[in-house]
């Protein structure tokens, strides 16, 4: 039977190999958009503590250093800590020497991400430092730096650059991602770029996360009818608003995924009918010498899932193959695509649709041929 | 000698879009064992439908079809298939062996649906061919095959499972005179020789005269017998 299966799948090579390889193409595709999807849908590390309140016109409008107190005023607000995105450049700009850097205040930050874990003395040797900055433990490892080491990072969104020292290293052991992070003193940018008192965002850390929506609306309405009105969201709604930043893309990724995958079930299918089609004759054959309908439709559902599972696999390994030079290239534009990776995830995705679309594909066909009357396939010979 | 088939009062008709067509009317046959029939007819005598109804491939409309023992108009299509494995080995016009499969799979393919193990179904198939003088073309496919070579082949196939009843469905009518000798000549030899009961339909004079019986279909009743 098996044997019968797998001379069958390569009776027409060409067809086979055509099918297969817009399988292949397909789930290719598919897994480079759930990919996608993941990483601009990633808010790992984001708290329910945490609300972020930034410019209602966008990221890149400052807001005055004078809203730091009035936010910290607001009922159920515990801390606040002002972030500047810096980006720049460290060593070169490939994708894996990337990370995010930020220029912080040394006194709060930390009552805001109280996850992270250093020690006082490392945290005082920090504030003393205007220079001085605090890496993750996972960045410090990656890199070899030790307390009292110097770092270079060129400016590209700010005009200056950073002279760094490393005089302490924090710590997150439930998650390694926001040990992949750096903050610097605020202070030491503002006297690079010659302006003060501009913030990119205020992290609030409010008391308890039933709070979210109070603050939330307070802080918008404190700041209704100012110059600098403000958008406040919690901490995953921001990172998803990256997302959002590159318009309905998730709309787009998931509709052109879909319409890659029902366009290539058709295609599929039709070719399986094509096969079932062809071999009326060989079915009535088989019936003629016993076969029975279980058996025929294994004989035909296992050709068409060895198609479906084939050219998904085919797919997804050369999109785990292609992905980290396609996040290569991509980091180039927004360095987050360096991380861009085939996930465990991905690759369950992918192989279940190709078994479904395998499955599916087959079983009109293989009810057919279980089905069809031994008369009618033979006559069709004669 | 008892009856490997036996049929009554067999009625087979057809529904064509509006029209019912009586294909048989009220056949009565029986095929002693070791018998040689050659069931012959016209065109549209009705001769090939008996042949279906005898394999258990179609089902009379109405009357008794009894082979080896089994009123197989009673049993359900997955008992059929069971049934016909185990008693049936049949021949048809144009061979019609898988393509992708040499002559030794061929053959060997009926073997799959038994519990013989695989050295077991390899000396059954390699014996079949022997049978019919195709030891050497074990390895070839179908494409490789002259006609003749194909209908031996499928003849091979026919009888690797040792059936009660061989049926053959114009044997000879794609072959050329040399090939169709031959092909008679071991359905003869499977007769004579190892005893196999065997009905052949043919509408060639020639080849009914190698049988032991001759039965003749008309308009779709049993005309004569011989």
């Amino acid at each position: 039977m098996q044997k019968l299966a797998l001379r069958n799948l390569l009776r027409n090579k060409l067809r086979t190999t055509l099918t297969v390889a817009s399988l292949m193409f397909a789930l290719l595709l598919l897994s480079l958009l759930m990919a996608f999807l993941d990483l601009l849908g990633s808010t790992s590390g984001a708290s329910d503590n945490r609300i972020i309140v930034r410019s209602a016109i966008s990221l890149a409008t400052l807001l005055p250093e004078s809203y730091w107190r009035q936010v910290e005023t607001l009922p159920h607000v515990a801390a606040v800590t002002p972030l500047n995105w810096f980006q720049g450049v460290y060593k070169d700009d490939r994708p894996e020497n990337f990370f995010p850097r930020f220029a912080a205040d040394p006194a709060t930050v930390f009552k805001v991400y109280p996850e992270l874990s250093i020690s006082p003395q490392e945290q005082q040797a920090w504030a003393a430092d205007r220079r001085g900055f605090v890496a993750g433990k996972a960045l410090a490892v990656k890199y070899g730096w030790k307390v009292g080491d110097s770092i270079f990072i060129k400016g590209d969104i700010y005009p200056m650059d950073l002279d760094l020292v490393l005089r302490g290293i924090f710590t997150q052991p439930r998650n390694a991602d926001q040990e992949k992070v750096i903050y610097f003193q605020r202070q030491y940018l503002e006297e690079g770029i010659g302006k003060r008192g501009l913030i990119g965002t205020y992290v609030l850390r409010i008391d308890s996360p039933a709070s979210e929506v109070a603050v939330r609306k307070a802080a918008e309405a404190k700041f209704e009818n100012s110059d600098f009105q403000v958008r406040a969201e919690t901490e995953k709604a921001f990172q998803l608003s990256f997302a959002e930043m590159m318009g309905n893309v998730k709309l787009l990724f998931t509709a052109i995924g879909l319409a890659a995958v029902i366009s290539i079930f058709f295609i599929t299918a039709n070719t399986m009918a094509m096969a079932a089609r062809e071999r009326t004759a060989e079915v009535g054959v088989l019936k003629t010498l016993g076969f029975g309908r279980g058996q025929l439709l294994r004989l035909v559902l296992g050709e068409s899932l060895a198609v479906g599972v084939l050219g998904a696999a085919l797919g997804c390994g050369l999109c785990a193959v292609l992905m980290p030079v396609v996040g290569a290239l991509l980091a180039k534009m927004m360095p987050i695509f360096g991380t861009l990776r085939m996930s465990g995830g991905n690759w369950a995705t992918g192989l279940s649709i190709g078994v479904a679309i395998g499955l599916l594909s087959g079983v009109g066909p293989a009810l057919g041929a279980a089905r069809l009357r031994i008369v009618d396939a033979v006559r069709r010979v004669a | 000698m008892s009856n490997v088939v036996e049929v009554r009062d067999v009625v087979k008709t057809y529904r064509r879009d509006d029209f019912l067509i009586k294909v048989l009317q009220g056949v009565n046959l029986q095929v002693a064992a070791g018998d040689f029939v050659a069931l012959m007819g016209p065109s549209g005598s009705g001769k090939s439908t008996l042949l279906n109804l005898l394999a258990g491939i179609d089902r009379p409309t109405s009357g008794e079809v009894k082979v080896a023992g089994h009123d197989i108009g009673r049993l359900s299509e997955s008992d059929l298939a069971i049934w016909r494995r185990r008693n049936i080995g049949f021949i048809f016009q144009f061979y019609n062996l898988i393509p992708v499969l040499t002559a030794f799979e061929n053959v060997e393919l009926p073997l799959t649906l038994t519990r013989l193990s695989r050295a077991q179904r390899k000396v059954k198939a390699e014996t079949a061919l022997a049978v019919v003088g195709l030891a050497d073309r074990m390895d070839h496919y179908p494409r490789q095959l002259s006609g003749g070579q194909e209908q031996r082949v499928a003849i091979a196939r026919a009888i690797v499972t040792d059936p009660t009843l061989l049926l053959a469905d114009e044997p000879t009518g794609d072959l050329d005179a040399a090939s169709a000798a031959d092909v008679l000549d071991l359905l003869v030899e499977l007769n004579r020789q190892f005893g196999k009961t065997i009905v052949m339909v043919t509408h060639d004079p020639r080849a009914a005269e190698r049988a032991l019986t001759m039965v003749h279909l008309e308009k779709g009743q049993l005309a004569a017998a011989a």
